[in-house]
């Protein structure tokens, strides 16, 4: 069950280096491909993403997930902890990104998660049973300080 | 990919219908590698049974990952500003061993429209509702996304 007290609470930034291999990966991933090169070439080829207008390679849209998963013993699994919730009954609401400025290999992300907002539903089949809903804010930062990323995530626990 | 424009595009236009490959244990599986969302209710059938469900089930977020992909088989990466989504539904992976008779609860299908054009922050946008669905219709995801066009 989530603790309520921790609304508000803000927790330690985590770090998460971008590396060209794991944008390919990720992107193989989303598009249920086993090589590179059926994914678009600005996933993975520096020379087609400039070509095609890009700084450089560039991830695709949900590639920030990794940052909270991969973080270095920080990022997401930390925070469920400190929550206390119950990962057999997590289910993930709503998720949500703002995409302010691009992402490219070999930056440094920093990310600082903050619980906004916390609350309960009554589930519709099974009254007086209640969905506890928490809300995290993520600001994703590159190593110049730029706010790259504002996410939303809302986890359930059912 | 097309060379959408923001003259081009006209309100209750609708984007091109994505449908993905049937989802397998194995997409999964390289979700989780590619994620790090190592939760084992996405890989281990005997945790699941733990918890009353009969099989695994899909990373939400793998779900999110393919309306992305849809949506940027349209338009541009660098032309996504914000995308948005609220999850409406579990997806269950195609059992190999039943191929037919399971293909379609794991087959995602991305439809979407534009709703609204505008301008903000000095460039000229577009938001588009979006919804992806299984081969037999129930819903995953309802969502949004809002893209700065030429």
């Amino acid at each position: 069950m989530a603790d309520k007290t921790k609304l508000g609470m803000e927790f330690p930034p985590y770090t998460f280096e971008v590396e060209k291999g794991k944008i390919a990966e990720f992107a193989m991933a989303i598009s249920q491909k086993e090589s590179k090169d059926q994914v678009k070439a600005i996933y993975w080829d520096s020379a087609a993403a400039k070509a095609a207008g890009y700084g450089d390679i560039v991830p695709s849209p949900t590639f920030q997930t990794c940052f909270a998963l991969w973080g270095g013993g920080g990022g997401l699994m930390p925070i469920l902890q400190t929550l206390n919730i119950n990962l057999g009954r997590l289910l993930h609401g709503e998720e949500e990104y703002e995409y302010l400025a691009p992402i490219h290999p070999g930056d440094v992300m920093t990310g600082k998660s903050k619980i906004v907002s916390m609350y309960d539903k009554e589930k519709k089949d099974k009254p007086g049973k209640f969905m506890e809903f928490t809300v995290l804010e993520t600001e994703i930062r590159n190593q110049r300080g730029e706010l790259v990323i504002r996410s939303r995530s809302t986890l359930v626990e059912r | 990919m097309a060379n959408i424009t923001f003259a081009s595009v006209n309100v209750g236009d609708a984007m091109p219908t994505f449908t993905s490959d049937p989802v397998t244990r194995t997409h999964m599986v390289r979700y989780a590698g590619a994620s790090g969302d190592f939760n084992p209710l996405h890989h281990d059938e005997t945790f699941v049974k733990m918890f009353g469900m009969p099989r695994v089930i899909s990373h939400g977020m793998l779900i999110m990952g393919i309306t992305g992909r849809a949506i940027t088989e349209w338009i541009e990466d660098k032309s996504l500003r914000k995308f948005s989504v609220r999850f409406a539904g579990m997806t269950e992976p195609v059992d190999l061993h039943d191929f037919e008779n399971t293909k379609q609860r794991a087959t995602i299908t991305v439809t979407g429209k534009v709703v609204e054009k505008f301008e903000e922050a000095g460039e000229k946008r577009i938001r588009c509702e979006i919804q992806a669905a299984d081969g037999l219709g129930a819903v995953k995801i309802n969502g949004s996304f809002v893209a700065a066009l030429p």
